[in-house]
């Protein structure tokens, strides 16, 4: 339908008219302002989609304070920072990438979505070490976490109940990463050929946003769950 | 084209992103430290997720750009974090006092109301409540 | 979708009836790959109305079970299964879309003068999304016995086999659906509106459409990651609602309800909006309190998210939260009662003509006042405590939901009707059916207050014998209600092929899907986007709007385009 409108357009010589305006907007700022509104509201679905998870964490950390802290010590902080920190890297390059297409930086814009690209890769490595780290070790989530060897100290009850809450927050974030890297591929190919200019960079401006999103939810994950 | 600056389109610097950038890693090695090298007892938890708020605090307002965007979107977000709020106290104000009516089994209920119930009323309650253990 | 295609139609259609939505592309592509948000409100209609028949027929069997004591027609696993499915159709499916994604779907953009919704093709998206969630809950069905009633309440839920994944998978991927038509509706209203269609200008029923979308959004995740959480429990027994586990039911109430409970203002709020326009028109006479009106909505939308514990004052959760929920239920009663006062208020001294969709809204606010204050007396913990789980509570919700949303729900459709199809429905049989459903409803749910308050506990299969006669009464209560409502939805398919062709305003209505476009509407709504100077219910300026006695106030009629750029 969209298509036949703009036909009719073109026909009758309307060539103000951009090609990424849809027919029911009058203005490309109205358009640029809906759809920024739009994933705002998106985001904080995504927040309460979260916050059922940290609900459980907070109820069961206050019942078993001395379990939860006990047990979060066998996370690696340190692979858990080195996460924290690429992910605010590619926090900072997504931005930057915003701040070049807003300029009419072509390089500057494909460099950083490729850096964030690269970032948001590492990021899923670095999990996937974690989680089969913990697999050989027993650490599954619910009836199956039977830690041994070492770590048969760690099979204390509500252990479980800790790393399940930690599979399933990281595993729903992780998977958020994922879909992350498929959006940013689609951007990074249209970037590339140059879809995006001052005047249109509203994809690139939502996936940011929604990608500052994946980093803020980590950057609550991280100390609740590594740290303390 | 060259510097598109109407509603909606402003152009955060490439000197404020740096700094935001900087300072997030700076406070997360602030969080490592604090958590993990410095027991600071019962504080331990708060500062943690002050420095999370902090930076959380950060990444929305300069890279998210809240700053100088339509306020009806800081509106929404706080819309948001205010129905985080009151999802997580209202949970809290029943898990964090589950069981705060006192005792409530046959003998407590007899002690306390036993003088206006009818004796053949308690027995009859009492029965029941020893035959359901 | 190609320009070809629809060149083509319009060429070969354009000998004789004016271009409406309906007939501008007639091929099954042109509906299922719609963007229109007309046509999705339509398919909207097409499936929630499928949803609510079988929804319907499983009540009926049930409350046929119950006619007598013992086993009438069905045993008791089966009844179990029938009342759970009946809860889970009529509220995941056919409840929460039926106001807000068919009526609002198609209605609210008209009303805010824009050629469509924000969002198009994300609006299509939910309407598959929602269709993909309705297959699995029905797969889900088929594949096994459900009988957890509605609410999936662990650990029970948490230990049935397979049917429960489908289910909660099922109510998953519908409140995408639901969050998503939500956020579409925020972002129109926001973003779309004609010029000089100011807040205060906006018609009643948008004001309740943006205050059910904000719910939505809100609320709807939450179930989303219960229902995550819920199919984890029962794949990887994580533990988390399962005593057995180490984990804990009530929590698995919070969550519920926390979704559940503002969920329950997505079903209601719509349906004000409904009988604030009704009310307006067939009183012609200005909503009092339009101000009122409208910002109530948006308050039970916001108080609506600190009441969820009222569910569970015999859960065991800790007195200090029913205490808190309880004080704050009360609430809840003050903007509701502000909204009916003002209705009653515009009613007085307005002209008053009973057509059928006023009889509608009458037989609302008998039913919903009703239906709200039990809300308040099931509100107070002490009574609670004795109410609970009994038929009470069963009357309570059925007064609000059955008696307010489907009510509001048929008043608009009837309503609306000659705008969606451009027929006219007969109004002899319209009366008739409004008049036998409100009696057969009356007749169905009041007597189950009296044995809901005489002990008479909800989803049981038998029952004392001193209950029989209230169910006796209460089942041929529902007889005579299925019957209206088969009237009325005959009635309304009739006039496909009996019905006259309606005017653009049958009504004399003042809202701009009224006055300014066709019915049924052009593809694109308006030839020109309206320029908006009053008030939606300004019937003090009726005269000078509608010029002689006979007009119908609308500024378009039938006449060919002018100016295809504007569409």
């Amino acid at each position: 339908m969209s298509e036949a409108v703009a036909t009719a357009e073109q026909i009758h010589g309307h060539d103000d008219h951009p090609a990424h305006l849809q027919h029911h907007f009058v203005t490309s700022d109205q358009q640029f302002e809906a759809s920024k509104m739009g994933m705002w509201l998106f985001l904080i679905t995504e927040i309460l989609l979260f916050s059922g998870m940290f609900v459980a964490y907070t109820v069961y950390r206050v019942w078993h304070p001395e379990v939860f802290q006990g047990v979060s010590s066998l996370l690696d902080w340190r692979l858990g920072g080195l996460n924290t920190i690429v992910l605010l890297a590619s926090s900072f390059t997504v931005a930057m990438s915003i701040h070049f297409a807003q300029k009419n930086n072509q390089k500057g814009l494909v460099i950083n979505l490729v850096i964030t690209l690269l970032c948001a890769c590492i990021f899923l490595v670095v999990k996937y070490f974690e989680y089969t780290g913990k697999f050989s070790h027993g650490i599954f989530p619910g009836i199956a976490y039977h830690p041994h060897g070492d770590y048969a100290v760690y099979d204390i009850p509500y252990a479980g109940q800790f790393f399940s809450i930690y599979y399933i927050m990281t595993g729903i974030h992780g998977f958020h990463v994922l879909v992350g890297i498929g959006v940013f591929i689609w951007i990074t190919i249209r970037a590339i050929k140059g879809d995006f200019t001052s005047a249109y960079y509203t994809p690139v401006e939502l996936t940011g946003l929604y990608w500052h999103l994946v980093d803020i939810i980590w950057i609550f994950l991280f100390p609740l769950l590594y740290l303390i | 084209m060259a510097h598109d600056s109407h509603s909606g389109h402003h152009i955060v610097s490439q000197r404020v992103l740096i700094t935001v950038f900087a300072s997030l890693v700076a406070l997360t090695v602030l969080t490592v430290i604090t958590a993990q090298f410095v027991d600071i007892g019962v504080l331990n938890l708060p500062l943690a997720l002050s420095i999370a708020g902090l930076k959380a605090m950060l990444v929305v307002t300069f890279f998210m750009a809240l700053k100088y965007d339509n306020p009806m979107n800081s509106l929404i977000l706080g819309i948001g974090v205010i129905c985080v709020t009151v999802f997580l106290v209202f949970t809290l104000f029943d898990t964090a006092f589950r069981g705060d009516m006192p005792n409530v089994d046959s003998q407590t209920i007899s002690d306390t109301e036993g003088r206006n119930l009818n004796q053949e009323a308690r027995e009859a309650r009492e029965e029941s409540a020893g035959a359901q253990h | 979708m190609s320009a070809t295609q629809t060149v083509g139609t319009e060429s070969g259609r354009s000998v004789s009836a004016p271009v409406n939505y309906l007939n501008h592309d007639k091929s099954i592509k042109g509906w299922l790959y719609t963007v229109d948000h007309k046509r999705i409100g339509l398919m909207y209609l097409a499936t929630v109305s499928i949803a609510f028949l079988v929804a319907g027929l499983l009540a009926l069997a049930v409350r046929t079970e119950l006619f007598s004591q013992g086993r009438t027609i069905m045993d008791a696993d089966t009844y179990n299964q029938f009342f759970s499915l009946h809860g889970i159709m009529m509220v995941f499916l056919f409840i929460i879309p039926s106001i807000p994604a068919a009526l609002g779907n198609f209605v609210m953009p008209i009303q805010i003068g824009a050629k469509d919704v924000a969002f198009p093709r994300l609006n299509l998206a939910s309407y598959y999304i929602f269709v993909i969630g309705g297959v699995l809950a029905v797969t889900g069905i088929l594949v096994g016995q459900i009988d957890t009633g509605w609410t999936f309440y662990t650990p029970y839920s948490s230990r049935l086999g397979a049917p429960v994944l489908f289910l909660t998978s099922a109510v998953f991927i519908a409140g995408f659906s639901s969050i998503l038509t939500g956020l579409n509706f925020i972002v129109t209203i926001h973003k779309m509106r004609a010029p000089g269609l100011t807040w205060n200008r906006l018609p009643l029923f948008v004001w309740s459409i943006y205050a059910t979308s904000i719910v939505q959004v809100l609320a709807t995740p939450v179930i989303g990651i219960t229902m995550v959480l819920l199919f984890m429990e029962k794949a990887l027994q994580i533990g988390i609602f399962d005593p057995a586990l180490g984990g804990d039911p009530v929590l698995f109430q919070h969550f519920f309800w926390f979704y559940s409970h503002p969920a329950v203002y997505i079903m209601i709020l719509p349906a004000f909006g409904i009988i604030s326009d009704l009310i307006g028109t067939f009183s012609r006479h200005e909503v009092q309190g339009y101000k009122f009106v409208a910002l109530s909505s948006v308050a039970i939308a916001f108080l609506g998210f600190l009441v969820w514990g009222h569910h569970m004052f015999v859960s065991g959760q800790s007195v200090v939260s029913s205490i808190i929920f309880s004080l704050l239920t009360y609430l809840i009663g003050i903007p509701t009662g502000v909204k009916v006062l003002n209705w009653v208020g515009t009613m007085y001294k307005g002209s008053i003509s009973l057509q059928t969709p006023m009889l509608y809204a009458l037989s609302f606010l008998i039913l919903f006042t009703i239906g709200g204050l039990t809300g308040v007396m099931l509100g107070v913990l002490s009574v609670d405590v004795h109410l609970h789980d009994t038929y009470f509570v069963v009357a309570h919700f059925h007064y609000v939901m059955m008696g307010g949303t489907v009510i509001a729900a048929l008043g608009g459709l009837h309503y609306w009707w000659p705008k969606m199809t451009g027929k006219m429905y007969n109004e002899t049989n319209g009366r008739i059916a409004a008049v036998l459903i409100f009696i057969g409803f009356n007749v169905t749910f009041f007597t189950q207050f009296i044995m809901g308050s005489k002990g008479m506990p909800r989803r049981y299969y038998d029952y004392l014998p001193e209950f029989e006669i209230y169910h006796m009464i209460s089942t041929i209560g529902s007889f005579l209600l299925a019957i209206g409502l088969f009237m009325a939805a005959g009635g309304l398919i009739a006039s496909f092929w009996r019905g006259k062709k309606a005017t653009s305003n049958p009504w004399k209505s003042l809202t701009l899907e009224w006055t300014h476009t066709t019915s049924p509407p052009d593809p694109h709504n308006f030839h020109h986007t309206p320029i908006v100077t009053r008030g939606p219910y300004d019937y003090h300026l009726a005269p000078e709007i509608f010029g002689e006695p006979g007009g119908d106030g609308a500024v378009v009629s039938a006449q060919p385009d002018t100016d295809p750029v504007q569409q």
